[in-house]
């Protein structure tokens, strides 16, 4: 087996850095040279986050943000619609993508996928992080239908259901440890390993072990054959001189804050029965967002683009009219 | 002894613990911070015997690592990039009291822009304050380094302190293998230590760090630094044969990897060392005689163990990830001050890759590697270039424009 290349893709605080580790442990734990990284900086809570992690049996020379992964796994599906987080790109002709999702297989693929691909053509370059640009031209020069073999699974649910938590760090791992061909003794071990640094209560960790086993079963295996990445040739050019009012760090454009939309990684959203409400406005006032205001009627409505779904405002309401319903899709 | 999944930082405060350190002065920055938030988890639960101190500012934190190390105690700090600049003053100052602590660098480039991710602006900035340097490449050799460094820097040859420095990211957030040595062997590697020089005692008396006035005195005291880290290439040697018999690990002050029959060399230091490795196994294959030198000592500069190492190659391009605004790649220099004078050196290219953490992608080695080839033909060396491709300027164009600066630019060409 050639080396494995695996990228994982959630938001801040969902446990993409721990799962991405558990994936390590595991296969350092079978034997394989491995390496782990995530990929953050500054990012707050909520925000897309990378994580990689490569696998082989020789020694690793490379280092960095996998460009062409072999799998990537997706631990929350609004990501694929976010312009910044672009998670198929590169991805390997016949790589393997997992989605954490409600939705099917079919479905996935006929709603994501192919649409997805494309509208990654026409606005990957007018999407920018400056740590993805190595991702972000994976996919620029590919005019090909994306064929990827898909797997679905609701681990939030399992989460929710195994571990009454949002954190999907085992409950990943598991699937990425299936996924990557190692075995079950090897991913209890490395759950115990991560998770016990920083998890004081055994009970929670034998409950996370659980949860990463029961995805990791629920999965089928896959098989997996690893070529050396693509190799896109893009020539070295002489940097040209330009004068410092283009050149220097500065910003003219004004006022696009708006659209960038930062609401996209509910679980779950604030619906509310106007029969019950009684427009007294707390919810206005609690909103840590500002994204409560009043509607033609006067009731209380949210800016669902921009809304985390913090739930203050259902917690807050008195005549509890604001109802909690789990997110199936932002926007 | 162990072997664990460890990231660069957590390498590097497991080499701190088992150099049972004495007193570790702190302030986090982004990339380093993991280091001391380790350290400061060991000392609280007991698993580190040391004092643990938050200070102000950088500033602050260099001055209580020198102060307490002249004081004869073992002392560990670290920081990066805008922290080290803030602390920048301490750094000359700590060093010409003679005191052996050592301190971690995790690099990151230097703002404005500000930004996160690694080049070697921050670290070489300290090239001349009397700091040893040691450079790693892998989390294994973070840990070993730091090791090798107190052993180094407490030699009554040398007594001075020592940095080594990791790329923050590429080393310090990536977990790899790591073997971590038991306490007791490192134990008979690196003793309690027990200075002579450095005490304090109320019967006995010392002042430190005094004040001259004179140029005589001050060039005195100045260049026995120097001759100190001198000096300190032998020591190292020697330390690094002792450590080689105790791990196994061989630590050279300058690593080359397949550049025995090596033509074309590429010369590089630190975690993209490994990128520059892989390329040259790439260009092994496709028949071309390719090598690598990763520069590790870089303070003492091994001179001659470098000129040792590119004698009689065709061609050698380093590759700078720094950039001397004005002037270019900072070690091309040094690397070029090296040969002068001698015979049967190669063709010097020079680039600058990296800045920032901005990978070095497979055709950009290529097209470093080809350089030499056609220098090597034509007899002429290009000028200095940056490595930067066609894919990342369209980007960079559509950056400017997101930005409205192309605009600007237009129209400030049309008044």
């Amino acid at each position: 087996m050639k080396m494995l290349r695996v990228r994982f893709h959630g938001r801040g605080g969902q446990g993409a850095k721990v799962a991405n580790r558990i994936l390590g442990t595991a296969a350092f734990i079978e034997g394989y040279h491995a390496q782990d990284f995530p990929l953050y900086g500054a990012e707050r809570r909520g925000a897309p986050i990378a994580a990689f992690t490569r696998i082989s049996r020789e020694q690793i020379l490379e280092r960095g943000v996998i460009s062409n992964p072999d799998v990537v796994i997706i631990m929350d599906e609004t990501l694929l619609d976010d312009p910044l987080a672009h998670p198929l790109s590169g991805l390997k002709q016949g790589g393997t993508v997992f989605v954490n999702t409600m939705h099917s297989q079919s479905e996935v693929k006929d709603k994501y996928m192919f649409r997805n691909f494309k509208l990654f053509k026409d606005e990957m370059l007018h999407s920018v992080q400056h740590d993805n640009k190595v991702i972000l031209s994976g996919i620029e020069e590919s005019n090909v239908t994306l064929s990827a073999e898909v797997i679905t699974l609701d681990i939030t649910k399992i989460g929710l259901e195994m571990l009454g938590k949002l954190v999907l760090s085992a409950l990943a791992g598991g699937i990425a440890s299936k996924i990557s061909g190692l075995g079950e003794d090897a991913l209890k071990r490395a759950v115990e390993k991560e998770l016990s640094e920083f998890i004081p209560e055994r009970e929670l960790v034998v409950k996370n072990r659980e949860a990463a086993v029961h995805c990791y079963r629920a999965i089928r295996p896959v098989k997996i054959e690893t070529t050396e990445a693509e190799h896109k040739g893009s020539p070295v050019i002489d940097l040209p001189f330009e004068p410092a009012i283009v050149s220097s760090p500065a910003i003219n454009t004004v006022g696009n804050t708006p659209s960038r939309k930062t609401g996209n990684w509910r679980v779950f959203k604030p619906v509310w029965n106007y029969d019950m409400c009684t427009k007294c406005m707390i919810c206005v006032a609690r909103c840590p967002d500002g994204c409560i205001t009043v509607n033609e009627d006067g009731f209380p409505c949210t800016d669902y683009d921009n809304c985390k779904g913090c739930m203050i405002c259902v917690e807050e309401c008195p005549s509890k009219a604001i109802e909690r319903v789990r997110e199936v899709h932002a926007w | 002894m162990t072997r664990e999944m460890l990231t660069g930082n957590a390498a590097a405060a497991w080499g701190v613990r088992l150099a049972e350190v004495d007193y570790v002065p702190a302030y986090p920055i982004t990339p380093q911070t993991e280091i001391i938030e380790m350290l400061a988890k060991w000392i609280s639960n007991g698993d580190v015997d040391a004092t643990f101190v938050t200070l102000d500012s950088e500033h602050s934190m260099i001055t209580a690592a020198g102060a307490a190390s002249a004081t004869g105690v073992r002392v560990f700090t670290a920081t990066s990039s805008q922290g080290l600049l803030y602390g920048f003053e301490m750094l000359y100052t700590v060093s010409g009291w003679r005191v052996p602590f050592v301190m971690v660098n995790v690099s990151r480039g230097l703002s404005a822009p500000i930004t996160l991710e690694p080049d070697h602006n921050d670290i070489l900035a300290a090239r001349d304050s009397g700091f040893l340097q040691i450079h790693c490449e892998t989390c294994q050799e973070v840990l070993d380094s730091i090791l090798m460094a107190y052993k180094l820097a407490e030699d009554e040859r040398v007594l001075l302190p020592v940095f080594v420095n990791m790329d923050g990211f590429y080393l310090s957030f990536t977990r790899e293998p790591v073997e971590i040595p038991d306490k007791e062997q490192v134990r008979k590697f690196l003793p309690v230590y027990r200075p002579h020089h450095a005490y304090f005692k109320a019967s006995k008396p010392m002042a430190q760090g005094v004040a001259v006035l004179g140029g005589p005195v001050y060039s005195y005291f100045k260049y026995q630094m120097h001759l100190a880290s001198m000096k300190a290439i032998e020591v190292y040697k020697e330390v690094s044969e002792e450590y080689k018999k105790f791990t196994g690990r061989n630590y050279d002050t300058v690593e080359g990897f397949m550049v025995d029959d090596a033509e074309y060399v590429l010369i590089m230091s630190n975690s993209f060392s490994t990128l520059g490795k892989a390329a040259v196994q790439n260009a092994r294959k496709n028949g071309l005689k390719a090598g690598l030198i990763r520069l590790r000592l870089l303070r003492p500069f091994p001179a001659d163990d470098i000129r040792k190492m590119i004698r009689g190659k065709k061609a050698a391009a380093v590759i700078d990830q720094n950039i001397s605004i004005g002037n270019g790649g900072i070690l091309y220099a040094e690397i070029a001050g090296v040969m002068y004078n001698e015979k049967k050196m190669p063709l010097l290219l020079s680039f600058i890759g990296g800045l920032g953490g901005k990978s070095i992608g497979s055709d950009e080695f290529e097209y470093v590697i080809y350089s030499m080839v056609r220098a090597v033909e034509t007899g002429r060396v290009e000028l200095p270039r940056l490595l930067y491709t066609e894919t990342e300027w369209k980007e960079m164009e559509k950056v400017k424009e997101m930005a409205g600066r192309r605009e600007c630019g237009e129209l400030e060409n049309e008044k």
